[in-house]
């Protein structure tokens, strides 16, 4: 607030200040005094509301000043409703007093949409508990009834129950509360379970898996690292060539890191476009080739959630060649000491 | 033979369940009230229970502590909430086993085997097999003729296992990686002809010539 400002808000009062004394030096014109008394006059009214607006200036200013000081070194700016300075003046109260509402009602709508978020992930989550009875069911029905029919029918619901997992980790990757458990895990078990899971796909599209030198421990949370290796082992399969299928998954270890590599040699990816694979929705000119249907979430999914459990996400490709993604487990000298 | 006693409310999946298990050589029985669900799997005195979580009237994980209590019989716990602490909380209430819906049929049944192994009263599945030609050591991972023994390895003894269980059906080449990849070996194609060749040959050796046919575009069947 500079005082030039201030004075041109308070032009007014000037104004009438000035007509005034100007009524009031025409007033005196009939009576004979010294000249210096009616100056005087002029003057000491003039000075007494100058000292009036210098006060109220600077107390304006300060208060100004350290509401803008103090929602500059805030992180999150609306906070200032709860560290707002005590005004002494009026104009100060009712603005504290607005701006206290204002933030009240605000975090009311803020916590509304939170509460939403959250019950709908609750939703989602429950619901998936209930879409998994049926597609159990007929899993099992069609294994008792085995012949092609059931068995095309059985490749479709594998795709049921991926596309309903990928569900609920979307809503767990966006939950505001830690959802996840870091255990210690062999990795064997996890690469074993997500080859599993694509057992079909796999001998169906003859594709030979090399696993090597992943006897190892890690910290991490199994159920969501099984995700993130199967919607990685999906994508080879999605991506891989007519002859000569294989995919190697091997581990190394490196200084306070294991990384798992799952290499395959499928189509690649353009260079490019090996930048944008972690982009929600993006589907490359991969994702548009005749059958292959992207949708631009697993990926983005994956390094989602591998941020949330602190593990990194890398992908190298070469278009023509394959693809090799990296995932790598942080192994602190603490955990190594055990 | 092994009683598994199925506490799952999901009426259909129990009943198919129920079919699976029996096809598969076991004694399947079922429970269709929840109300007095802990005294009835007591009375049922079955070899296994497999125990959903979300049942009506109590908890899986409720009654499976109260189980434990008073029983020792394996429990294994089939449910659709697929997170850790869930599976760490059914381990620590006593369960055995822990699967998700839905499973992998064949992990279902090595996870039942398994189970049964492991406890007293479970009828252990008999190592050895008798094919009328020879006998097949399970344990030992030996085939056995007239005296004269010939040593198999790993995959080829699961291959031969395989066939000996489907005795006189026609079983897929793709049916047997299928199986031998439930035992953690992603053979692929070339690996699972090599197999093939060595696994006849050693047969041949003990005077077992063509036990093993091969179906032209069908697949293999042992006679």
């Amino acid at each position: 607030m500079k005082f030039r400002n201030y004075l041109k808000d308070k032009i007014l009062y000037i104004i009438l200040l000035i007509v005034a004394i100007a009524t009031i030096e025409i007033l005196l014109i009939p009576y004979i005094m010294p000249v210096y008394i009616k100056i005087y006059v002029a003057i000491a009214i003039f000075i007494a509301f100058g000292i009036a607006f210098l006060i109220e200036y600077y107390s304006k200013k300060n208060y100004y000043q350290t509401i803008n000081s103090r929602v500059k070194e805030l992180q999150e700016e609306y906070l200032i409703t709860e560290v707002l300075p005590q005004a002494n003046f009026l104009e100060g109260k009712i603005l504290e007093e607005i701006i206290k509402d204002i933030g009240k009602s605000m975090l009311e709508n803020v916590n509304k949409y939170k509460y939403l978020q959250e019950d709908y992930k609750e939703y989602i989550e429950l619901w998936i508990h209930e879409i998994k009875i049926p597609i159990a069911t007929s899993k099992m029905i069609v294994e008792n009834n085995k012949n092609e029919v059931t068995e095309s029918i059985d490749e479709e619901l594998d795709k049921i129950e991926n596309y309903t997992e990928q569900a609920l980790f979307y809503a767990r990757s966006n939950a505001v509360e830690k959802d996840y458990l870091i255990r210690k895990i062999n990795l064997k078990e996890i690469v074993n379970a997500s080859i599993l899971k694509n057992k079909m796909q796999l001998i169906q599209n003859k594709i030979s898996i090399n696993t090597n030198s992943i006897d190892k421990i890690v910290y991490t949370d199994s159920k969501w690292c099984i995700f993130i290796l199967n919607q990685i082992i999906q994508n080879s399969i999605k991506y891989s060539k007519e002859q000569n299928k294989k995919i190697d998954i091997y581990a190394e270890e490196k200084k306070e890191k294991i990384i798992l590599k799952v290499k395959d040699n499928g189509i690649g990816i353009n260079q490019s476009e090996i930048s944008r694979v972690f982009e929600k929705g993006f589907t490359g000119s991969n994702g548009r080739i005749n059958g292959k249907k992207s949708t631009g979430i697993g990926l983005y999914l994956c390094k989602k959630l591998c941020d949330k459990l602190g593990m990194g996400l890398e992908l190298k490709s070469k278009k023509d060649v394959g693809t090799e993604v990296e995932l790598i487990f942080p192994v602190g000298s603490y955990n190594k000491l055990k | 033979m092994s009683k598994i006693l199925i506490v799952e409310d999901d009426e259909k999946l129990r009943e198919e369940l129920k079919i699976f298990l029996e096809k598969h050589g076991y004694e399947a029985i079922i429970l269709e009230k929840f109300d007095n669900t802990i005294k009835e799997i007591l009375n049922k005195k079955a070899d296994l229970v497999l125990l959903d979580i979300n049942l009506p009237y109590m908890d899986g994980e409720y009654i499976c502590k109260e189980v434990r209590k008073i029983s020792n019989v394996p429990i294994m716990i089939i449910t659709s909430r697929d997170n850790e602490l869930d599976e760490l909380l059914s381990i620590n209430n006593g369960a055995d086993q822990y699967i998700t819906k839905p499973f992998n049929i064949q992990i279902l049944l090595a996870k039942i085997e398994r189970l049964l192994k492991r406890s007293e009263n479970g009828k252990v599945n008999q190592n050895k097999i008798d094919c009328g030609e020879f006998v097949l050591d399970i344990s030992k991972g030996i085939v056995e003729r007239e005296n004269k023994n010939i040593e198999l390895t790993k995959n080829e003894l699961k291959i031969l296992h395989f066939l000996v269980l489907n005795k006189g059906v026609i079983v897929s080449r793709n049916d047997i990686m299928d199986y031998l990849w439930d035992s953690e070996s992603f053979v692929d194609d070339n690996t699972l002809t090599v197999n093939m060749r060595r696994l006849r040959t050693k047969l041949e050796e003990i005077g077992l010539k063509d036990v093993i046919e091969t179906k032209r575009g069908l697949g293999y069947i042992l006679k």
